[in-house]
């Protein structure tokens, strides 16, 4: 009976969606205009999103050491960061090679240093974290250890610049569910007055089947998958829209940005999002063949 | 079969289109239903149909009592009758087979079973050489006898008819009228509204009158 029942709403939707193409067309790019601005921002977000956790599992932080650090307090220093999973190298800087360094960096105020009767650059140990073992999470957690260390001045690790990009990641992202939500509810609007429309052309055919003793579900369950049918196709063209756009905005990128940017960074939505971009707009059509079906009673 | 007691019906301002009408129809008879147009014929067989419920009063079919009936339960109890309109109310799109094989369709039945069983309705009706023709293809002749065969395909106890003849010329009107005496006899309840008084002379069924909604004759 439930075979039945799926195979004959499936045939009279696809039915009513060939007879009715003319306005079909027009719900299912509403849908997918709905869901290429939301598909959109999901796609710029989860690229941020990739970015900010890639480099900050990436990063470098640096353990400025005090000048009266004692032998015992280095060797523990040094255990601690051979133990530390997320440590994947880490490089000693004595005090004289920071003042080298900075002489090849800032030649001009070179000079200045030179002057000062004694250096005043600490030495440091710069810690290259391991990519794959490590979250920023994780990394963030063990700076604050090391800022407790004996023996240990400062640590530079600073975050600041990566928060500021996940939260313009947040902020499109709550923007693109709400211009998305705009959209999505007059996507359910049109597909409800689309699947009201083809109820309306199907009128004489529903109050025959109602005087016949056709089950509730079997006059309302067409009209719920012309919906259905409606808004994954609008998810579909949404992503067969997006896709070539991605494609030619990451060519873009490549040719402006060069090797600036890691393009290996840079992907499309995840296989995920992207069958939940077409389940949501299944369940988009879905809401509207609802609304329409309400009618029949 | 079918019982109306103290049966009313009022639309709008406490205009009665039915006024306590009380009747009884047996099991297996073939009854008329008569009177001049507004009489309440319609009423009464929507009534029948539960495409409404009563104002005041019952009527009980089978059994069941259809003002007391959900709206799945009318949907079942609908299953066990046929109807045949003056329109016809032929789904135009559809061709003569798909038309009648869509009552066993809804219901459930194997692909295999609605075509065995549509077919032998059609050939009984001496359709099957016009089972691939669209409505529109058909004469009113034709077209009413499609309509009686979506009504049979599913073997209802009750078949009921709101002019059935209306839109025919004599001849055809009394072909239809024979058929519904052929369906009779083979034990279905058949309740047919009808202002011909030629054609029911004819069959010579009982016939209930109704005038301004009452029950006023009984033959």
């Amino acid at each position: 009976m439930v075979i039945h029942w799926f195979t004959y709403c499936l045939d009279e939707a696809f039915g009513s969606l060939w007879r009715q193409r003319g306005s079909v067309a027009f719900s299912v790019l509403t849908i997918a205009a709905a869901l290429l601005v939301l598909g959109g921002f999901l796609l710029v977000t989860e690229n941020l999103d990739r970015a900010v956790s890639k480099w900050s599992a990436a990063a470098e932080f640096s353990i400025y050491l005090r000048d009266d650090i004692s032998q015992d307090q280095r060797v523990s220093l040094n255990a601690l960061l051979s133990a530390h999973p997320v440590v994947a190298s880490r490089e000693y800087v004595s005090k004289a090679d920071a003042a080298q360094r900075f002489k090849r960096d800032f030649p001009d105020l070179a000079a200045g240093l030179l002057d000062l009767p004694q250096n005043p650059l600490p030495a440091s140990i710069e810690v290259r974290v391991h990519p794959r073992r490590a979250g920023a999470a994780a990394v963030e957690a063990f700076a604050r250890e090391l800022q407790q260390a004996p023996g240990v001045a400062d640590v530079r690790f600073d975050r600041r610049w990566l928060e500021r990009l996940g939260g313009i990641a947040t902020g499109l992202r709550w923007a693109g569910w709400m211009l998305g939500g705009v959209l999505i509810a007059a996507a359910v609007l049109t597909v409800a007055t689309v699947v009201r429309l083809a109820l309306h052309a199907r009128r004489d055919e529903v109050d025959i089947m109602q005087l016949m003793g056709a089950p509730i579900s079997l006059l309302r369950g067409p009209l719920v998958f012309e919906g259905l049918l409606q808004g994954g196709l609008g998810a579909l063209v949404a992503l067969a829209v997006l896709y070539p756009v991605y494609v030619i905005v990451r060519q873009q990128f490549a040719t402006a940005l060069g090797p600036a940017l890691d393009l290996a960074l840079v992907g499309f939505l995840p296989p995920g999002i992207s069958v939940l971009l077409v389940l949501g707009g299944m369940g988009v059509g879905c809401a509207g063949g609802f609304v329409a079906a309400r009618h029949v009673r | 079969m079918i019982e109306t007691s103290h049966l009313s019906k009022v639309y709008g301002r406490g205009i009665y289109a039915l006024r306590d009408v009380s009747v009884v129809i047996e099991k297996g008879e073939f009854v008329f239903l008569t009177g001049p147009s507004g009489a309440g014929k319609s009423t009464l067989l929507r009534l029948l149909l539960r495409q409404e419920t009563p104002s005041e009063g019952s009527v009980t079919v089978a059994g069941r009592d259809l003002a007391r009936l959900s709206l799945s339960q009318a949907q079942t109890y609908r299953r066990g009758l046929g109807f045949v309109f003056q329109d016809f109310k032929l789904i135009q799109s559809k061709t003569v087979l798909d038309n009648v094989g869509l009552v066993p369709r809804v219901l459930g039945a194997t692909s295999v079973q609605q075509q065995r069983r549509t077919f032998q309705v059609l050939k009984w009706l001496g359709l099957q050489h016009r089972m691939n023709a669209f409505p529109l293809e058909l004469s009113g002749g034709e077209q009413q006898r499609v309509a009686i065969a979506r009504a049979l395909v599913n073997e209802p106890s009750l078949i009921l008819a709101d002019e059935p003849t209306g839109n025919l010329d004599p001849d055809l009107s009394l072909e239809i009228m024979n058929l519904f005496r052929d369906i009779n006899a083979r034990g279905t309840t058949v309740l047919v509204a009808t202002h011909d008084r030629e054609l029911m002379r004819h069959v010579g069924r009982r016939t209930l009158t109704l005038d301004h909604g009452r029950l006023v004759e009984t033959r």
